[in-house]
């Protein structure tokens, strides 16, 4: 048996038979299934954001059919880029037109081929995965947007590009420079402020002039204040008297 | 002729004896006769910046002081190796009760200024610096009443501030020739320029150096002089700025 897949799919058939035939061949495959009975119960399940990686979707179903589904998917930005397979009983191309335009991405008849519903499926999971990562680079890329913008606004939370920071690829590096200078800007910051709060010499006039008084008026500092010239030029230096 | 020096801060632990011990090396290093007297009577210690044994302190300013001998016979040469010029250290006793008597009893102020003068005639020293005790106690005050020049010595700390302004404004009132401030202990991180020009704003008095607060200078304490064991290094050449600005052209080697 050839590589398994990896993913999980949205069965959406109102024939009992089918959902077990198909649900048994994607198991195999390696992928987890859920199933939906008609259309209305495939939009309840796409709605929970269960994370499907791909969906096969029958046409003539109760409640809502496929285009119902299909169209809706599409203009809901959540589901828009979700890939999609149509299996179809009916053979009328019209139908395989109408599917296409509505944004399928391949359409299958019904009963379908096991080779080639694996490879519908395996290019479908690539792109899902594709799209995946384009969308993470995307919101990536954005998240370090954003924290360009905090940083203006004096609002930067130094963890918040911790995950970006860990992509081995460009943005990665990006992300990390960034973090890194944004740390040393902020240190910087710290020091300064902190400088400028050390720095700030208020002094209590008041209470200092009254302990120079308790210093200064006293007869010893009188006396002092009266000899100070004369002990500057005292024995050690009588040569520089007229200095 | 003598210039005497005192270094000074209002309150301990500033880095007085440091900058005392430093600014000796560097006079002595320019070929000076440099007297040092610790005059740090109540907590005495700058002998041992100078490698001087505790145990071999029986000659001291106490003794003097008390009419036991005259001052010349408490004081001892320290002049490092390599030195072009000499140093020599009048230490206080750091017997417990020495210090005791003289909290006890006090001593003759005149007595230590004229035994100091003389020892400065005798020795014929060039420079003779004063370590005083924190404070404006009466010996510190004819210290700085004695003095050509005096060094103020302050953290850039709140704690220090007020002192500061109050020992700057005793230094006006006896009308000290030169008065400069010594900013120690300076967070690494701090700008010296922006730091020189908000401390000599605040006191009107020049900035003679911004020494920051270094680890070797910390871990040297206990037993060295920097300067010496560090001579090219940024901070041996603030002090060389201070020991210029302490003297300006008074003295020449
Ligand atoms: N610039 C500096 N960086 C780091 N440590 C310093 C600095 N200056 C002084 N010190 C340390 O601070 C302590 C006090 O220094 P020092 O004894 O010179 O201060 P002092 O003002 O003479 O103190 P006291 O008031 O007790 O006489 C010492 O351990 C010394 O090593
Ligand atoms: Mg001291």
């Amino acid at each position: 048996m050839s590589d398994r897949l990896h993913g999980h799919v949205l069965v959406v058939d109102d024939d009992p038979v089918n959902r077990l035939l198909l649900r048994r061949a994607l198991e195999r495959e390696g992928l987890t299934v859920e199933v939906a009975v008609d259309g209305g119960e495939a939009l309840v399940a796409l709605a929970r954001g269960a994370g499907f990686d791909i969906v096969l979707l029958d046409i003539v179903m109760p409640v809502l059919d496929g285009f119902e589904v299909l169209a809706r998917m599409r203009a809901d930005p959540a589901t828009a880029a979700l890939p999609v397979v149509v299996i179809s009983g009916s053979d009328s191309s019209a139908d395989v037109v109408r599917a296409i335009g509505l944004g399928a991405d391949d359409v299958l008849p019904k009963p379908f081929d096991p080779a080639l519903l694996r490879a519908r499926l395996t290019s479908g999971l690539a792109r899902k995965r594709l799209a995946d990562l384009e969308r993470e680079y995307r919101e990536q890329v954005g998240y370090v947007v954003d924290a360009a913008a905090a940083v203006e606004r004096g609002e930067f939370e130094p963890g918040s590009l911790d995950a970006v920071a860990e992509r081995p690829d460009a943005l990665g590096v990006l992300a990390r420079v960034f973090a890194r200078m944004t740390r040393e800007v902020a240190v910087r910051e710290q020091r300064l402020r902190a400088q400028v709060g050390a720095l700030r010499i208020e002094i209590d006039e008041a209470r200092a002039a009254r302990t120079v008084a308790a210093i200064t008026e006293t007869d010893y500092f009188a006396d002092l204040q009266r000899r100070a010239a004369e002990l500057r030029s005292g024995p050690g230096r009588q040569d520089q008297e007229n200095r | 002729m003598t210039a005497i020096v005192s270094v000074h801060s209002f309150r301990g632990g500033t880095g007085k004896s440091n900058t005392t011990a430093n600014v000796a090396a560097v006079f002595a290093g320019r070929g000076l006769r440099v007297g040092v007297v610790d005059l740090d009577i109540l907590s005495p210690g700058i002998h041992v910046l100078f490698g001087v044994d505790q145990d071999g302190l029986d000659r001291h300013l106490d003794g003097f002081l008390w009419g036991r001998y005259p001052l010349r016979d408490a004081v001892r040469e320290v002049t490092p190796p390599g030195v072009a010029g000499r140093i020599w250290l009048v230490p206080s006793s750091v017997a417990p009760h020495d210090i005791a008597r003289v909290m006890a009893e006090g001593y003759d102020v005149g007595l230590l200024g004229d035994g100091v003068r003389a020892l400065a005639a005798e020795l014929e020293l060039d420079v003779l610096l004063l370590d005083t005790h924190p404070g404006l106690n009466e010996e510190t005050l004819l210290s700085i009443a004695m003095s050509d020049a005096l060094a103020i010595v302050l953290r850039p700390d709140h704690q220090d501030y007020e002192g500061t302004h109050v020992t700057v404004s005793v230094a006006r009132k006896l009308a000290v020739p030169r008065t400069v401030l010594v900013v120690n202990k300076t967070p690494e991180s701090f700008d010296p320029a922006e730091v020189a020009a908000r401390v000599a704003a605040a006191y009107d008095t020049p900035v003679a150096a911004v020494v920051p607060h270094s680890e070797e200078l910390m871990v040297l304490s206990s037993g060295g002089i920097f300067v010496l064991h560090h001579p090219d290094h940024p901070v041996a050449a603030l002090y060389g700025q201070l020991a210029d600005q302490l003297l300006g052209s008074a003295v020449r080697a």
